[in-house]
């Protein structure tokens, strides 16, 4: 990683009109992606010892916590206040509030714990849009078949379907909560087509859909008389009945006075979204600070399956300078737009516009094999040629790309003029708890919605059908669980721990890690460097 | 990554900014946003941040350069000399209450606003609101503008909100500016956006379940 070309002398050798030489024809797409993508990388990869997915494939890092130590046992709970309500929705972003509002609305009365602000979550930097098919030429079957291929044939087919035919109505319902979107001018919902669909379908408020999204739901939550809103209290663990195989409540405790809560429910939904600021493989993340993977170690602890644990998506063009924005991200809609990628020597490497997981194996090849360029603080990338762009399509940054504009003008860089240093950066988790069209785990009591659950996106997931998922299914499981009107629990234990703890002795692992992590180290009061 | 770098930037050379953060001192690297300054010295209690990029509204601070005291979003400053900076607490629950489901019909929603909304029309001009914004929104101009009934244009210069909240603490006459401008975009949509190919694709599914039932009524 310490080889490659340094930023200053790179920066000095730019020329904008550059002979950028010709694309290497890319000849073996397998070998490339086994040797340089993050997924396929050496030691990355490791088998689940104990739990429902036992034996099965999982990243070696979220092993550890999903086969680690709880934070709390029974002594724990003694004396510990309790609250008792219908519905218990853990997670505050899209998904989180969607649930919370589809219950409210069937007449439950609910709780939203979030660990950090209602509304901190990844929804609100979706820039792209949300995809339905809603012109002439779409259908509900265009969707689906896209959906499916684009996950390369890994999506479970039911929850498809059942993704893509909500579409058109989740529009309905968010503009019934009073959520804006770009129009024609004569007055027909404005869509776009971004990759892997085969016609357009990508409904968006601008480059801010998720922003717009994120503040109404957030508003109607906060507004609505049935749901009362905890903030910075995250879940530590689930409580489950005698026999530790059902779901019955959730243990939360207080980011500001450290006091344990028991919450004791019909229902408990996970809305946690996914767990980029784990860093898996020691890549950077354009997550927001509370994706730590939670609802993952929770919902596994208890007993549920997961799936695709092996999984993630590494987005090519992560900034990797300035150093307080690496890691997020430039709009894949900028490769769209014809902005190149071009390594330290001057050259172009690889056809931008090839799928996401290509891409982010190329720049990783650039990278270690020296034709990467490196920062004083050692993060390396390689250009992607913004002035090239603006200077082929004049004022398209500032029209086209005013959050990246924006952004980068705060540290003093122009992208018009100099190009940005680009490096993958972990985006996404394909999979999670394994569902039903109603959100449920195969955990009773248990729903998972949003990134926290898996199966829709089989092992890639196309842009706009996050947004979808989150409201469509986060609507689905806010209503089932209302319905689960028998679930009165008799008692609250912590059974599952128990066993848990001895499937972990038996196999002789170690205790020594406790999770869920809650925040990453460096963020608890440590050492920020990355 | 992560040894090299903090060998590279730790053994290097010592930090050369000086500032204080809730209170502690803190040395720090140029070029840090007071973020990263706050986890890099320590900082204990900083939650609430969240997405490090401008747009999710949680790392509200209050900073004091000599005698000019100001606000704005921590991962969109960055650290300078002697600035003195403070985390603010989270904003606490609105004052202001209503359920959009609530309202069947758009005429008299100039009456609605001011219920809902008293304060709106007692703007003083003070200019409080546009000087706290970190996104330079016109915020006084916006609450005019819904006071007016003028709720399109009034939404429209909210757009780039991202509910940080800092105007309605800046607010002397507790208008909660941000909630103002949040209402008129969700009023806007809610009775105004009725896109044709939208509700076309919602009829045909509509028909097409009314036909599925049928068929299935006739098979029993």
């Amino acid at each position: 990683m310490s080889n490659g070309i340094p930023l200053t002398e790179a920066l000095a050798r730019y020329r904008i009109d550059a002979d950028l030489g010709p694309l290497p024809e890319l000849t073996d797409i397998d070998a490339l992606l086994n040797t340089y993508h993050p997924d396929h990388l050496r030691d990355s990869v490791v088998k689940l010892e104990v739990g429902a997915n036992a034996g099965d494939n999982c990243q070696r890092e979220l092993a550890g916590l999903l086969q680690a130590e709880a934070f709390i046992d029974e002594a724990d709970l003694a004396g510990t206040p309790v609250t008792d309500i219908d519905v218990l929705v853990i997670g505050g972003g899209g998904a989180g509030c969607a649930a919370a509002l589809a219950a409210a609305e069937n007449g439950a009365r609910v709780l939203l714990a979030t660990k950090l602000r209602l509304g901190d979550s990844n929804t609100v930097m979706a820039e792209g849009g949300i995809q339905a098919a809603i012109e002439p030429d779409d259908s509900i079957q265009r969707h689906i078949q896209d959906t499916l291929s684009g996950g390369h044939h890994l999506g479970d087919p039911a929850l498809v379907s059942a993704l893509a035919g909500d579409g058109p109505e989740v529009l309905r319902w968010l503009i019934h909560q009073g959520m804006q979107f770009d129009q024609t001018p004569s007055g027909d919902l404005h869509t776009r087509r971004a990759g892997g669909m085969s016609t357009p379908r990508l409904v968006h408020c601008r480059d801010y859909t998720g922003l717009e999204m994120m503040r109404v739901l957030r508003e109607a939550v906060i507004q609505h008389r049935s749901i009362e809103v905890w903030e910075q209290s995250p879940a530590v663990e689930l409580l489950s009945n005698e026999l530790g195989q059902k779901c019955v409540g959730a243990v939360l405790t207080s980011l500001l006075d450290g006091q344990l809560r028991i919450v004791r429910t019909r229902s408990v939904i996970l809305a946690t979204g996914g767990l980029g600021r784990l860093h898996l493989n020691g890549f950077p993340t354009s997550n927001h600070l509370g994706a730590t993977g939670d609802g993952l170690v929770l919902a596994y602890r208890i007993g549920a399956r997961l799936c695709e644990l092996d999984s993630f998506q590494y987005h090519p063009t992560g900034l990797a300078h300035p150093s307080h924005l690496a890691g997020k991200l430039v709009t894949e809609g900028a490769r769209a737009a014809g902005a190149l990628l071009v390594n330290g020597l001057g050259r172009r490497f690889i056809d931008e516009l090839q799928p996401r997981d290509v891409v982010c194996a190329a720049i990783l090849r650039e990278c270690s094999e020296g034709r990467g360029i490196r920062t004083d603080d050692q993060h390396v990338g390689v250009w992607l040629d913004t002035p090239r762009l603006e200077r082929a399509n004049p004022g398209i940054l500032e029209q086209q790309f005013t959050s990246l504009m924006t952004r980068t003008h705060v540290a003093g860089i122009d992208p018009r003029r100099e190009p940005l240093l680009v490096h993958p950066t972990l985006h996404y988790q394909n999979g999670g708890a394994v569902i039903d069209t109603n959100g449920a785990t195969t955990v009773p009591g248990l729903y998972a919605v949003g990134e926290v659950a898996g199966g829709i996106h089989g092992r890639n997931r196309l842009m706009g059908n996050a947004l979808l998922e989150i409201i469509s299914f986060g609507r689905r499981a806010g209503v089932a669980a209302t319905a689960d009107r028998d679930r009165g629990p008799k008692k609250v234990t912590l059974e599952h721990v128990n066993h848990l703890r001895r499937a972990l002795t038996l196999a002789g692992l170690p205790m020594t890690q406790r999770a869920p992590q809650v925040l990453p180290a460096y963020a608890a009061g440590g050492i920020w460097n990355r | 990554m992560t040894t090299s770098n903090t060998t590279a930037t730790e053994g290097g050379q010592t930090p050369a900014v000086a500032l204080t953060i809730n209170g502690l001192a803190v040395n720090a690297h140029p070029g840090m946003s007071l973020v990263e300054a706050a986890w890099h010295g320590g900082v204990p209690q900083v939650t609430s941040v969240g997405c490090l990029e401008g747009v999710c509204g949680s790392c509200r601070v209050m900073l004091r350069r000599g005698k000019e005291v100001t606000v704005g979003l921590a991962c969109q400053t960055f650290v300078e000399d002697n600035i003195e900076v403070v985390f603010m607490p989270p904003a606490s629950a609105p004052q202001h209450h209503y359920e959009i489901g609530d309202f069947k019909d758009g005429w008299d929603m100039h009456a609605r606003f001011h219920k809902i909304f008293p304060e709106a029309s007692r703007c003083r001009h003070c200019h409080g609101c546009d000087k706290a914004c970190p996104k330079g929104i016109t915020v006084e101009n916006g609450v005019a503008l819904a006071a007016a009934g003028r709720y399109r244009e009034a939404g429209e210069a909210f757009f780039e909100c991202v509910m940080c909240e800092l105007c309605d603490a800046a607010c002397p006459e507790l208008i909660a500016p941000a909630h103002v401008g949040l209402f008129s975009r969700r009023v806007t949509a809610h009775f105004h956006l009725r896109p044709p190919n939208l509700i076309h694709r919602l009829e045909e599914l509509r028909q097409e379940r009314i036909e599925t039932c049928r068929d299935e009524d006739n098979k029993k």
